[in-house]
């Protein structure tokens, strides 16, 4: 199961709910369904909203990857601390429910 | 005399033709002759499904990024709705059945989520005809999922008064109802059961 990366974070982007789908391209041709959720595609639905570059939208994609790698280093390295001090694997589960 | 045997009329099959039945109703490809000497209408005439196609954070009702399901073998049946800022409109009166199944995703905890069907009888004032809850607390130090179900026998007596729209509220603002063009994530599904 794959997180959705970009939409996670074009709603960081002027204060959320902008976005939508462009149906077709500038000659009218129908964009199929499974490839329209793309940067190319991205429809401005909220007034005042800008599109953000796409270098901008990648640098928050990549954010949002490396907190959630950081966040599963920190409960590696904390369970190994608990460890360190002592605690078995099923006092840990007791303590943190994993 | 007794009567001991009875003799079929000669009367072919093709020679009762529909305009010598009494029965009430419309006579059409669409309705079946029942019992009681009336046409009624067969089956299913009214089958249609939206969806959400994309995320959509925080308090809000449904208002923009809806289609009506179209990928993967999607189908509906009959006028099908139609929808303006989110505030659907039925093709014809009845009592249709309204499904909404949400679905949600965040990267924290939400004590509640409550998904809302809202109806109007007057094209104005909306009541919230049905209410469901559920919650998201993270596992696994990451974005974690969650859905729930709504649904509502609604009876459409003015297609130009009776309306649904759609709602979902959070103690996390963060929280993000899930939608996509490609395949259905939330989605409301219209079926008219049978007339008003």
């Amino acid at each position: 199961m794959n997180r959705d990366y970009l939409q996670d974070a074009l709603q960081t982007f002027n204060g959320g709910n902008w976005y939508g789908w462009k149906t077709h391209d500038d000659n009218g041709n129908k964009i199929p369904n499974d490839q329209r959720m793309c940067y190319e595609c991205i429809e401005v639905i909220k007034d005042g909203a800008t599109i953000p570059s796409e270098a901008d939208v990648n640098a928050k994609i990549q954010e949002l990857k490396d907190a959630e790698a950081d966040a599963i280093a920190k409960k590696a390295s904390g369970k190994q601390k608990l460890k360190d001090l002592g605690l078995d694997d099923d006092e840990i589960k007791a303590l943190t429910g994993a | 005399m007794a009567i001991t045997r009875i003799i079929t009329p000669a009367v072919t099959d093709a020679n009762v033709t529909l305009a010598k039945l009494s029965a009430t109703g419309t006579k059409s490809s669409s309705t079946f002759l029942r019992g009681d000497n009336t046409f009624a209408g067969a089956g299913i005439t009214e089958a249609d499904q939206w969806r959400l196609t994309a995320n959509l954070a925080g308090n809000n009702f449904i208002t923009s990024n809806l289609e009506r399901s179209d990928t993967y073998g999607a189908g509906y049946i009959g006028t099908g709705m139609s929808q303006s800022s989110g505030v659907f409109t039925f093709p014809s009166t009845g009592i249709w059945k309204v499904e909404f199944n949400p679905n949600y995703r965040l990267n924290g905890d939400t004590r509640v989520i409550e998904a809302k069907i809202y109806t109007t009888p007057d094209n104005s004032t909306y009541n919230v005809a049905a209410f469901a809850n559920t919650f998201i607390q993270q596992t696994e130090s990451n974005e974690t999922a969650a859905s729930t179900y709504l649904q509502i026998n609604f009876d459409v007596t003015n297609t130009s008064n009776d309306k649904v729209k759609f709602y979902s509220e959070y103690t996390n603002q963060s929280t993000l109802m899930k939608g996509s063009t490609s395949g259905n994530w939330t989605t409301m599904t219209f079926t008219r059961l049978g007339d008003t």
